[in-house]
């Protein structure tokens, strides 16, 4: 199968780059063909800018800033993302890939002003995260990663299609135990793509 | 009171902007001293750097990053961010404000063990979202208004434990009008008006 692997860590030693460089293998390893993108060795900027704001509707020019991942997007049969929670949501450099790629034309039509999700290619979605909150901290705020992905996203792929939500929470107070307990929760994930 | 006004839109001439005017107007014309950030016009880059990271967690107030808008936070009494809602969330550039500017020792402090984290925006007694929405009312809600929770959940943990909270959206911005989009303004003057 195809999948799009992103990543969104700026610190190479981190635990998260660790996850995504062993999704990578694990995917590799499978027979997959997997596509990464790790947005920070890209420089990807997720700032949508004026024009962009401005040409969002005209689905004949509004993915061009963004082509090669718009590209990548719709290839795929599968997503995973892995990236830590900040405040309680995506990296901003992860928001701005959702902001700037996800385009009318591209991930959803609009009918009437109605939204009518399209990214069909796609069948299942994997979310690996870690968070620095406590799970039951993270619950009384609403916990707006998990929605977006239990919701938004399961939302606009496939209908019927799979959303799994894998969060290691309270990373500050992680040891060797929790990470690696952690990183076989993922590896059995990665295992049923 | 000393109102911070966060504002992040790309479009000069947005709807958007006519909300951020009628909340400085208004605030202003209530007696408030405001103070405007607009992350566009000024250039923020919202992306965290590596070496920021590495040093997050450590990170005293000497060390901000962003000097005049960590005084420009701590001197607020009053927050309001004016964004429009993307994919349900706050644009790429205001959450990258958050994820850099809301740094550990300005906003709040993380503990040496288990236990939470203690809040250090006490000063602020008022935060607000005033946003607009492409998606309709019930299925915001559905999707459980995560832009909306990030701030008035989440940064609110870090503010006065009685801080008041506004949330005001036009929904379904594609299908406004001159009539919703007018009537909007309107109630952000009049919800403003009494905070």
């Amino acid at each position: 199968m195809r999948v799009l692997v992103v990543h969104a860590h700026p610190v190479e030693t981190s635990f998260n780059a660790s996850l995504f460089r062993m999704t990578l293998d694990r995917l590799e390893a499978n027979g997959h063909a997997v596509d990464p993108v790790d947005l920070y060795a890209d420089g990807f900027n997720p700032v949508m800018s004026r024009d962009e704001r401005l040409n969002y509707h005209d689905t004949g020019i509004n993915r061009r800033p963004v082509e090669t991942y718009v590209e990548r997007l719709l290839l795929a049969e599968a997503l995973v993302l892995v990236y830590p929670v900040w405040n309680y949501g995506f990296p901003a450099i992860l928001k701005g890939w959702f902001d700037r790629v996800f385009l009318p034309g591209v991930s959803f039509g609009l009918v009437n002003g109605k939204v009518r999700p399209t990214l069909h290619n796609i069948g299942s979605i994997l979310v690996v995260t870690s968070y620095g909150g406590s799970r039951f901290r993270t619950w009384l705020m609403g916990d707006p990663p998990r929605r977006i992905a239990n919701r938004m996203l399961r939302a606009t792929i496939r209908p019927g299609g799979r959303v799994t939500y894998l969060a290691h929470y309270e990373m500050n107070l992680s040891t060797t135990h929790t990470r690696q307990a952690f990183m076989t929760r993922v590896k059995h994930a990665l295992d049923k793509i | 009171m000393r109102i911070l006004v966060v504002y992040s839109h790309p479009v000069p001439e947005s709807f958007c902007a006519a909300v951020r005017d009628t909340v400085v107007q208004t605030l202003e014309r209530n007696g408030h001293q405001v103070d405007l950030m607009d992350l566009y016009a000024e250039g923020f880059d919202p992306v965290m750097p590596a070496e920021e990271r590495r040093h997050y967690n450590e990170m005293k107030l000497a060390d901000h990053p962003f000097p005049d808008h960590a005084d420009r936070l701590r001197a607020a009494e009053g927050l309001l961010f004016v964004y429009p809602t993307w994919w349900y969330g706050l644009p790429a550039m205001l959450k990258g404000w958050l994820d850099r500017v809301w740094t550990p020792d300005l906003t709040f402090r993380i503990p040496d063990g288990p236990g939470p984290i203690e809040p250090l925006m006490t000063h602020v007694k008022l935060l607000g979202v005033i946003t607009t929405c492409g998606a309709p009312r019930w299925w915001s809600y559905m999707v459980g208004h995560p832009g909306k929770r990030t701030i008035l959940r989440g940064m609110r943990a870090l503010c006065a434990k009685t801080c008041r909270r506004v949330f005001l959206a036009h929904y379904m911005m594609d299908k406004s009008t001159p009539r919703t989009r007018s009537d909007y303004l309107k109630r952000v003057e009049e919800r403003l008006s009494n905070i």
